[in-house]
């Protein structure tokens, strides 16, 4: 025998049995099946082989069979998606059935097939439904709305839904009105166009608040949520908005409370800070938020996590109310955190005392992350209030003395904060901490205690053993405990150079060599070459003044707050990150709060300042070097210690190249990375000299410009054909100033279709000349694959100023003398809208240069000499009356030809 | 009394039924629910003679009620003729998208009427309701002379369906009150029913619009059936 039996069964199983029972005639067995059915789908069993038969069943008058049948139906439509077509017909009658309470079922279920071959003729219905005279039904077919805006937006905008719902929101029924608005709201997010579907403006506003008040718990979330996207037009209408809101806060649902909070906060930003409506809301603001710390801790968390925001957005809602975020001994861990994080942000002159004897016994619970945090408050009051700094660090003092590894790990993290707030000030102590030097274990700590020993190298005796102790493990450390090393012995060999010589050499060169950081290298070579250039520099650079670090720690980023403040009572405001940061696939708009009225002043928002993370601070002092403090660059490269040369900086420095004097003020920064200001010459915007038509598909545009003593054709080549382009050249016909291609045309090889590509061509003097008419013309022949071509181009005459056409002041009036009279010509400029100093400046760097001004009868007059290319002098006369844009320009010249050119450029220079 | 069933029986009321022999109906499939046949004869004298015995029968056809399939392409009226049967006047409908169940009482006997639509993408799921069924009404309509062929094509594909082997046939000529539409024996011959074996059948000429026909359709149905097991 086989194994085949176990395959072959003669047991029809429990989805046939199921089957014939709802086909059953008797009414009571059919209902029983389906409650079966049912039964299995709940607990996971698929029986969506059922689809046709319980389809069946749909059409009964029996309320509670229906609803089973449209359970089934929301969940496996979407497994036979052809086969749900047969349920359309039943949805259609349902949703015309006397009974609102079967209306209002179909079309709840409608919304809920996701099925898209369906939902054309699922319009009809819907459409019915929202304009039913139940207001159940109604409110049930708004939600459809956005659900069926999910499956297929076009359609909703196609069927004119939108404007039903619109209708809906001024329904005379509170509750259809706040689905109304849920499913716009709903919509606004999801929209495609990443733009709101439809703009509230005053009068729906006006409904949606008359509505507020008569709707349920959450239809009133609802109605707020969507009022905190309205912006008012004006404070006026903000503040009739918060007075109609503020009951809300003595809600029971705490959802309610804080929905109505985050309208308060957003529409706060548009009244004038100082008035007292504001004063009064703030007052009011405070007993909503401390009530929510009475709930369960869960609901708690939530709003400790929402009153981070308010807190750091209006500090002073809650000022007055420290005490309720004490942490209790039975509180959960993420509340006691939330809270303790409250408390530093709350803690002031007023109630230092009080907060710090708190932090001072949360430092001795069990909990080592809140004793962390505990202990990393005391510091942070520290540097907040002043007033206090002498009782934090006592305190700390204390805490150090119970030598758990921990809290002197913390504590000594947080010092080198105070060390850097109050400096000379608690030095006095670093003794003690030098003693728990072995018992740090961890990065942070072991970084902020090298720190503290290089910045106070000059008080710590034995400091260059300490390091020294540190190098030791040097490759094991964590990359800050490295950086930070290497900088602290830097520091100290400044300080103390005489005995510590071997010890930067040792660290530099473990920095440099042997390790493959590229951060540490880096530092490393720097360091390096400051010291052996100048450590003068490098004390101005290592041991600057630091700046000194904010107050306030870990607050968001202002823009950040602003977004999150707007997401108060979501998801966004517990995560503290914006909803695209954790939603996927939505872009969503990006909420804002709206802008200040003008006649209140910015200065009134509280400047918040964003403290970097610590170890950016750690690296802080590399980054407080003074660009504007000219630094001193020597002028022979001769450093003292110039035993550290020896080990191959040397190539690096001879590379260099190093200004021989520099009195740019860009400073150090600017030498090293050697830019100096190059003079602009005039160069005329480019023209079209070959139109594609002309070029067989290939369009020319193009200038000339003189950069460094050179003559140079700008050209941008276009293949506007539909072939690719290759093979270029070109050629210059003989021209006045035998202007011929000194190197060869470069173009991308091919130039595809479309692709255009810059191109400089350098020119020199050196070619044939022939005579052109006018003088600056210039024939030119490009060949490529497709053909030669040709075309014609003016070269602006003052490309052919040179460099050294600055005629001595004798010979110029020798010169000028010299000349006869029918070689001057006259002409003028024309609205030149320059004084004589910029004429002069501008005429210079294009290589005209001024030898003489003078000043008579209140005219000025400029003497001016350029050289052209082939040697010919040009002199001129400027004479400028103050007030008049019109210039009377005289040139004596032999070659008079290039007269008209000259006077071009001299037009075209002065109006650039 | 008591009558035995007689399997080959065949009933013959009017002139112009084509008359087709009955293949002897050993269904297992529902012998619980089906009425027990009674000859029609006999149970036609004994509804007259004796009203006990007319009780005893509205029992046995009260119990259960008869499934009958409204088929055809879409727009030949197949849901007007629904209610048209159920409350006797005529509806504005729309394209069924899927089916309409109703029940229907004609002359005491209980009828489960479904109405599927005709729609192309929905004539696939006909055979889902094909098991059980006792009759089928076939709607023709009789305007629609260039769809009379797949109207053929789906009547021919659906009667070879096995779970339909027991189901009577009624085809209703549809909108005959429209002038121009093609008359019974046109249709006939254009479904090519001569060809029919094995199936007891008939077909009328009706007008849902008008209410023309329908109650001898259905008489002929009622008697059919009742005499058909």
């Amino acid at each position: 025998m086989t194994d085949s039996k176990y395959f072959t069964t003669t047991k029809k199983g429990e989805i046939f049995e199921l089957k014939s029972e709802l086909n059953s005639d008797k009414k009571e067995k059919k209902r029983e099946a389906v409650k079966k059915v049912i039964a299995s789908m709940t607990v996971g069993k698929d029986v969506s082989a059922l689809f046709p038969d319980v389809v069946n069943c749909m059409q009964t008058d029996n309320l509670e069979l229906k609803k089973l049948v449209y359970l089934y139906l929301m969940n496996y439509a979407k497994s036979n998606p052809d086969m749900a077509i047969m349920a359309v017909n039943t949805f259609v009658k349902d949703c015309e059935d006397p009974n609102p309470l079967i209306r209002a079922l179909a079309v709840r279920t409608m919304g809920c097939i996701r099925v898209e071959k369906i939902t054309e003729y699922l319009c009809e219905p819907l459409r019915k439904c929202l304009r039913d005279e139940d207001p159940y039904v109604r409110k049930t077919a708004a939600v459809c709305v956005a659900k069926l805006y999910d499956i297929n937006a076009q359609l909703v905008d196609d069927q004119g839904f939108l404007e039903q719902l619109k209708e809906l929101l001024s329904d005379s029924n509170p509750m259809v009105v706040a689905n109304a608005v849920a499913a716009l709201s709903e919509m606004n997010e999801a929209s495609i166009t990443g733009s709101p579907l439809i703009e509230m403006n005053s009068q729906t506003i006006n409904k949606l608040l008359t509505a507020l008040n008569e709707c349920t718990e959450w239809g009133q979330v609802f109605i707020l949520d969507s009022l905190a996207n309205y912006s008012p037009k004006d404070d006026r209408e903000a503040q009739s908005i918060c007075e109609r809101i503020t009951p809300r806060l003595a809600h029971a649902n705490a959802a309610v409370v804080l929905s109505a909070i985050k309208v308060l906060m957003k529409l706060m930003e548009m009244l004038p800070t100082d008035s007292d409506f504001v004063t009064t809301l703030t007052k009011k603001l405070a007993p909503p938020l401390v009530t929510l710390l009475s709930t369960e801790p869960e609901v708690q968390y939530v709003a400790l996590r929402n009153i981070n925001l308010i807190v750091q957005k209006r500090p002073d809602i809650l000022k007055h109310e420290m005490k309720v975020f004490f942490v209790k001994y039975n509180d959960p861990i993420y509340v006691k955190l939330e809270k303790l994080d409250i408390m530093i942000r709350l803690a002031s002159q007023a109630n230092i005392a009080q907060v710090l004897s708190e932090l001072k016994e949360y430092a001795t619970e069990v909990d080592v992350d809140f004793v962390r945090k505990a202990v990393r408050a005391i510091g942070r009051c520290a540097i907040k209030v002043e007033q206090s700094a002498e009782r934090c660090v006592s305190t700390l003092l204390d805490l150090i003395q119970t030598k758990v590894n921990y809290v002197v790990q913390e504590a000594i993290v947080v010092i080198k904060d105070i060390f850097r707030k109050y400096p000379n000030k608690y030095e006095s102590i670093i003794s003690l901490l030098c003693e728990n030097l072995d018992t740090l274990d961890e990065p942070e700590a072991r970084a902020s205690m090298i720190w503290i020993i290089g910045e106070y190298a000059e008080r710590i005796d034995n400091a260059d053993e300490l390091l020294e102790s540190f190098l030791e493990g040097f490759h094991d450390e964590n990359t800050q405990v490295q950086l930070q090393l290497l900088t602290a012995i830097v520091k100290l060999f400044l300080k103390r150079p005489t005995d510590t010589q071997e010890l930067v050499q040792q660290v530099l060169s473990l920095a440099t060599q042997d390790s493959d950081n590229p951060d540490l290298r880096d530092r490393g070579f720097i360091y390096w070459r400051l010291l052996s250039t100048d450590p003068g520099a490098a004390k101005d650079v290592v041991l600057a003044e630091k700046p000194l670090i904010s107050e306030e720690t870990d607050l968001l980023e202002p823009t950040l707050l602003d977004e999150l403040v707007c997401h108060i009572s979501s998801l966004a405001s517990v995560y503290h990150k914006p909803p695209n940061a954790f939603v996927e696939g939505r872009p969503g708009l990006r909420k804002s709060l709206p802008a200040r009225n003008e006649n209140t002043s910015a200065s009134n928002v509280p400047q918040a300042a964003v403290i970097p993370a610590p170890q950016e601070s750690l690296i802080g002092d590399l980054l407080s070097m003074d660009l504007t403090t000219p630094a001193v660059v020597p002028t022979s490269v001769q450093p003292p210690s110039v035993d550290l040369l020896a080990s191959g900086l040397d190539s690096l420095l001879t590379t260099s190249d190093l200004p021989a004097a520099s009195s740019s003020n860009t400073g150090l920064l600017g030498d090293i990375f050697g830019f100096t200001p190059t003079p602009v010459s005039y160069s005329p915007p480019k023209q079209l000299w070959l139109p594609s038509e002309n070029g067989k598909g290939l369009e020319i545009m193009g200038t000339f410009s003189r950069k460094n003593g050179q003559i140079s054709m700008d050209m941008t080549l276009k293949n506007k054909a539909m072939q690719p382009m290759s093979g270029f050249a070109i050629q210059l016909n003989k021209n006045s100033f035998g202007l011929t291609p000194a190197r060869p045309l470069q173009v991308l090889n091919p130039l595809l279709p479309t692709a255009s590509y810059e191109t400089s061509l350098s020119l020199a003097t050196t070619g044939l000349v022939q005579r052109m008419e006018p003088i600056t013309n210039l024939q030119v022949a490009i060949k490529n694959n497709i053909d030669v071509l040709y075309y014609a181009c003016i070269i602006p005459m003052n490309v052919f100023f040179i460099e050294d056409g600055q005629m001595d002041k004798r010979v110029f009036l020798k010169t000028w003398k010299d000349i006869p009279a029918e070689n001057e010509v006259q002409f003028t400029l024309k609205n030149v809208l320059c004084n004589t100093e910029a004429i002069v400046l501008k005429m210079s760097q294009n290589n005209v240069f001024t030898i003489a001004k003078r000043h008579v009868e209140g005219q000025d007059m400029l003497y001016q000499s350029l050289k052209l290319t082939n040697g010919n002098w040009v002199l001129n006369e400027l004479k400028i009356q103050p007030g008049n844009p019109n210039i009377t320009l005289s040139l004596k010249l032999l070659a008079m030809e290039v007269a008209q050119g000259v006077f071009q450029a001299y037009d075209a220079i002065l109006h650039s | 009394m008591v009558t035995k069933s007689s399997p080959a029986l065949t009933f013959c009321s009017r002139s112009e039924v084509v008359i087709v022999e009955v293949k002897p109906t050993a269904d297992a499939r529902d012998t619980e629910y089906r009425p027990r046949c009674l000859s029609p004869a006999t149970s036609r004298s004994v509804t007259l003679t004796m009203g006990g015995f007319y009780s005893y029968f509205k029992s046995l056809f009260g119990e259960k009620e008869l499934r009958i399939l409204i088929l055809g392409l879409d727009g030949a009226g197949k849901t007007t003729i629904l209610y048209r049967l159920q409350v006797g006047e005529v509806v504005t409908t729309i394209p069924t998208i899927g089916f309409n169940v109703e029940q229907v009482t004609y002359k005491n006997i209980k009828f489960q009427v479904w109405d599927l639509g005709g729609q192309t993408s929905i004539r696939p799921y006909w055979r889902c309701y094909y098991s059980n069924t006792d009759a089928v009404v076939y709607v023709i309509d009789s305007v629609d002379r260039e769809r009379m062929g797949i109207a053929k094509d789906e009547l021919m594909y659906m009667l070879k369906e096995e779970e339909l082997n027991g189901a009577i046939l009624t085809i209703l000529a549809n909108k005959q009150d429209v002038e121009g539409c093609m008359n019974v024996t046109e249709i006939h011959q254009a479904l090519g029913l001569d060809s029919l074996k094995n199936r007891t059948f008939q077909i009328f000429k009706t007008s849902a619009k008008k209410g023309i026909g329908l109650d001898e359709a259905m008489d002929w149905l009622c008697n059919t059936l009742q005499n058909h097991k």
